[in-house]
């Protein structure tokens, strides 16, 4: 007999936990666009993408029992697993390119996030240049570059609490453009 | 607490997506147990994410599931193995006496650890023997989770299709006399196969069995015999029917039915 070819959050999670290879080839039909869109976005290139992909898609299904279902949904702990997985992708990409540019950049932080920018975005960073650029700024290099709150402050040499504020008010003004 | 400014403050984004300091987020999480329109709030925001992201998906090249399936094969099936308890083995030392005098104290000290080597097997052989009964309760243990997660897939799976839109139910009522006895006939109308749940039948005596009957063109057809399952019990696939009943029979069947000895009957409709 054939096991339903839908399931609930909770028995999703049951059965991932079982160590169930059909809801994990569900998990991935599911889910594996929406999770290929944020790493592509963040990453950038197709070929090292694929490659996130899969690692992420490892961890998920190894680390399964580390998500905790009463911190949130299973898809907001995997999005944060690829985000993680993709930025560790491009900073192991950019020691190696860093190492080979030193002489050209005196000054890195200038380049993160500026240079980046004119390229074509897809997905949800697409959207958030749309927004203004005082909060466009701030969460790309947060979210898509994977710096802290305190180094973005001195980058751009702008009070934390200020940091704060813009990225908090970004992220709000975004949450209302997906919103359906 | 003002909750709405807190809630429209953007925080709960920052936080869902993974941009809140481990301060911010302990406060955040306490805040959620506090208040429900905050954690309403996260919810919310979650479902809002994970829509928008379903719903303008990438589609990865698809010899990437291909790969990975195969990188994982060998994870997907995981019996339990036992790992045999390693027995220590003790360790011999060479006593060389080189003065007579310590040979001689030597061979006391000997005699004394003689004894207390004995004494100390004694002790070993006890715990060892303890250690090999706690294994075997483990090992019992471990048998009977899975047993019980067998059962709550079966009964899990029995959910399922019980709820399947192509699923035809047919109540069967006892017979006069017996009416305190019912049955329930799942009849799937796609591949014929029927399956009948035994809400409650009386145990049946020693040497008999009970065993369902369909009626097709007005004559009674063995639709299988009902044994000891968990959940639904998989009968014959009966392509056609306008009856269902149960009869008790000898163990192993008969080929008419014992119309004596009828317990149950439901018409289909």
């Amino acid at each position: 007999m054939e096991l339903p070819q839908k399931y609930s959050e909770q028995e999703l999670v049951w059965l991932l936990k079982q160590r169930n290879e059909q809801a994990y080839s569900y998990l991935y039909d599911h889910y594996s666009g929406a999770l290929f869109s944020i790493i592509l976005s963040i990453v950038k290139e197709e070929e090292l993408a694929t490659d996130v992909l899969q690692e992420v898609f490892i961890k998920i299904w190894r680390q399964i029992s580390l998500y905790d279902t009463t911190k949130g949904r299973l898809y907001t702990w995997m999005l944060n697993v690829a985000r993680n997985t993709s930025i560790d992708a491009i900073r192991s990409k950019g020691v190696k390119n860093s190492r080979q540019n030193q002489e050209l950049t005196e000054n890195v932080y200038e380049q993160a996030g500026s240079a980046e920018m004119k390229t074509d975005a897809i997905g949800l960073r697409k959207l958030v240049h749309t927004l203004k650029d005082e909060w466009k700024i701030l969460i790309e290099l947060s979210y898509f570059e994977g710096y802290t709150q305190d180094e973005m402050a001195k980058m751009l040499n702008i009070p934390l609490g200020t940091v704060k504020t813009r990225l908090r008010s970004g992220l709000a003004a975004l949450s209302k453009i997906i919103k359906p | 607490m003002n909750t709405q400014e807190y809630i429209e403050s953007g925080i709960i984004e920052t936080y869902v997506l993974g941009m809140t300091d481990a301060i911010e987020s302990a406060e955040l999480e306490q805040y959620c147990r506090e208040y429900p329109d905050i954690k309403l709030a996260v919810t919310a925001f979650e479902a809002t994410l994970e829509q928008h992201a379903l719903l303008n998906p990438i589609n990865p090249p698809s010899t990437i599931k291909v790969q990975l399936f195969e990188s994982l094969k060998d994870e997907f099936v995981h019996p339990v193995f036992m790992s045999a308890p390693t027995k220590q083995s003790a360790k011999v030392f060479d006593i060389k006496p080189f003065l007579k005098y310590i040979a001689a104290a030597s061979i006391i000290l000997l005699v004394i650890s003689g004894a207390m080597n004995l004494y100390l097997y004694t002790k070993l052989s006890n715990s060892s023997a303890q250690y090999q009964a706690i294994l075997v309760e483990k090992t019992s243990l471990q048998a009977n989770n899975q047993l019980i997660q067998a059962k709550a897939l079966d009964l899990f799976n029995s959910m399922q299709m019980m709820t399947d839109p192509n699923m035809l139910k047919v109540s069967m009522p006892g017979m006069p006399g017996k009416e305190k006895n019912y049955a329930t006939i799942f009849w799937d109308t796609k591949s014929k196969d029927v399956y009948i749940l035994p809400n409650k039948l009386p145990q049946p005596t020693l040497g008999k069995q009970y065993q369902l009957w369909a009626m097709v063109d007005g004559k009674a057809v063995d639709a299988g015999m009902i044994g000891d399952c968990a959940g639904l019990c998989k009968m014959k696939n009966i392509p056609s029917a306008t009856m269902f009943a149960v009869t008790l029979e000898k163990k192993g069947g008969s080929s008419i039915p014992t119309i004596t000895e009828m317990y149950l009957a439901g018409k289909v409709s």
